[in-house]
């Protein structure tokens, strides 16, 4: 048996005869002649007790007080203490045990007893301290994933991030197809600005307009699937299903068109001549993981953002351009003016497009 | 019942069987006991010439528990009452003189224990 056991006796009698038996049961002892000091030992830096054996008629500080001062200090609350008194001094032992003592032994001490009694304080200790260790090594296991999850957040859209973390993560990751309705937007006129712009300025100016389109994105729960310049790709109904999904990307869209034209207006004072454009589409699309090892991306594939691609290429400054099929679920939520059949690159046929005016 | 004796020798030959034997270490107790509960003794004493029950209270028990330790059942019988009384908040003059009585032959008893090589 191994520990380090702390024996609190005001007679060095006592003391010295505890002390003996414990050794000899392979323990490491300090002696303690009253609470006070026991106290201190225990407290002392570095100090690393299993056990304590506490007399209770001392001096100074009695097995009483200790055991109140010992249950009230949270880090050492949890260390076994066993109470040795007279066969005649029960009622302070019954005392002890209400106020937190593990046990006790009657002197004349018997050492089987003594052992037995050390024997499973050591156990309960050592259970204990498996069980501190590992609540700690969880916390901070938790914490790593809250700091993972916080960073993830921070790159990528909400919902992903959240996804990732999620119990059925990996499963959603891994490939599945669904319905989807995807808006792209970019800027009117932003290559010629980015070629005669200061790369300040560009950035200046880009990280206004990614700001704006963030607040909205985030408001209508969309997926942004990514950045690329002035460019924009936003997903609804995954991975978080979304019942009005249409609804909400048309929402978005006409909000970002709403606050472009605020901003827009002092970019015209500075003399940027920009112009929001938009497209949305929608049918389905396979999602998941796409890339390669290091450098991911949660994304989406299908013709459904060729199309809503091609429409947003097609938009002329202020123009939200919505498929048929879009229009048709939107119908009572918008105010559409038909632009004709439009011939979008890699689409077989023309595609008929309305522009969205305004929300109902 | 009989009087406790002032020397147990059983009480010393169980503790040496408690130690595997070794005489040696409960000699050596013994010895501690012989100075450790003669400035009990004087304590109690103290106590007792102040007035002070309440101070009384713990050199009577701790010389309660370690003369019975070592064997001294009537010290340790005297002791127990005199923390009584002090409990109790009279001051234990009596057992005092009483237990200064017990305390010479105890003296006498464990030292030829002590010297005598554990023939008792």
């Amino acid at each position: 048996m191994s520990g380090a056991a702390l024996v609190v006796d005001d007679s060095v009698v006592n003391r010295r005869l505890l002390v003996r038996h414990l050794e000899r049961l392979g323990l490491l002892t300090t002696e303690a002649e009253n609470g006070r000091e026991a106290l201190e030992a225990l407290r002392a830096p570095g100090a690393d007790f299993d056990l304590v054996l506490l007399d209770v008629v001392m001096p100074e500080l009695d097995g009483y007080a200790t055991l109140e001062a010992l249950k009230a200090d949270p880090d050492l609350l949890h260390l076994p203490v066993l109470v040795v008194s007279g066969v005649e001094e029960l009622d302070s032992v019954v005392r002890c045990i209400e106020l937190g003592a593990t046990d006790y032994l009657t002197k004349p001490i018997n050492p089987r007893i003594l052992e037995a009694r050390v024997n499973a304080s050591l156990a309960a200790k050592r259970l204990h301290d498996l069980e501190v260790e590992h609540l700690e090594r969880q916390r901070a296991l938790t914490a790593t994933i809250d700091r993972q999850k916080t960073e993830l957040s921070r790159f990528l859209s909400p919902a992903i991030a959240s996804l990732i973390s999620s119990d059925d993560g990996e499963g959603m990751l891994a490939g599945h197809r669904r319905m989807i309705t995807v808006a792209f937007c970019d800027l009117r006129g932003f290559t010629s600005f980015a070629e005669g712009a200061d790369p300040e300025e560009l950035l200046g100016v880009l990280g206004e307009y990614h700001r704006m389109l963030g607040t909205s994105i985030v408001a209508h729960g969309g997926t942004l699937e990514h950045f690329a310049g002035d460019g924009v790709m936003i997903f609804f109904n995954d991975p978080v299903p979304q019942e009005d999904h249409v609804a909400r990307a048309v929402r978005m869209t006409v909000e970002m068109r709403e606050r472009f034209a605020d901003l827009s207006a002092q970019w015209n004072k500075r003399g940027y001549q920009l112009g929001f454009g938009a497209g949305i589409a929608v049918g389905y699309a396979t999602l998941g993981r796409i890339g390669f090892e290091g450098r991911h991306d949660y994304g989406a594939i299908g013709n459904v953002v060729i199309m809503a691609s091609r429409l947003s290429s097609k938009a002329e400054a202020n123009q939200i351009l919505v498929s048929q099929r879009t229009q048709a679920m939107v119908e009572d939520l918008v105010e559409v003016e038909w632009v004709g059949e439009l011939e979008l690159k890699g689409m077989s046929r023309p595609v008929a497009a309305a522009n969205v005016t305004r929300l109902r | 019942m009989s009087e406790p004796a002032a020397l147990e020798v059983g009480v010393l030959d169980e503790l040496c069987a408690a130690v595997d034997g070794d005489r040696d270490f409960v000699a050596d107790l013994a010895e501690t006991f012989l100075t450790d509960g003669a400035r009990q003794l004087d304590e109690l004493e103290a106590a007792c010439t102040a007035g002070d029950a309440a101070a009384a209270v713990r050199p009577a028990h701790t010389l309660k528990s370690s003369s019975a330790t070592v064997g001294g059942m009537s010290l340790a019988a005297a002791a127990r009452q005199a923390e009584a009384t002090a409990r109790a908040g009279d001051v234990p003059t009596q057992e005092l003189a009483l237990m200064r009585g017990l305390w010479m032959p105890l003296v006498v008893a464990l030292r030829s224990w002590i010297d005598n090589g554990g023939s008792g």
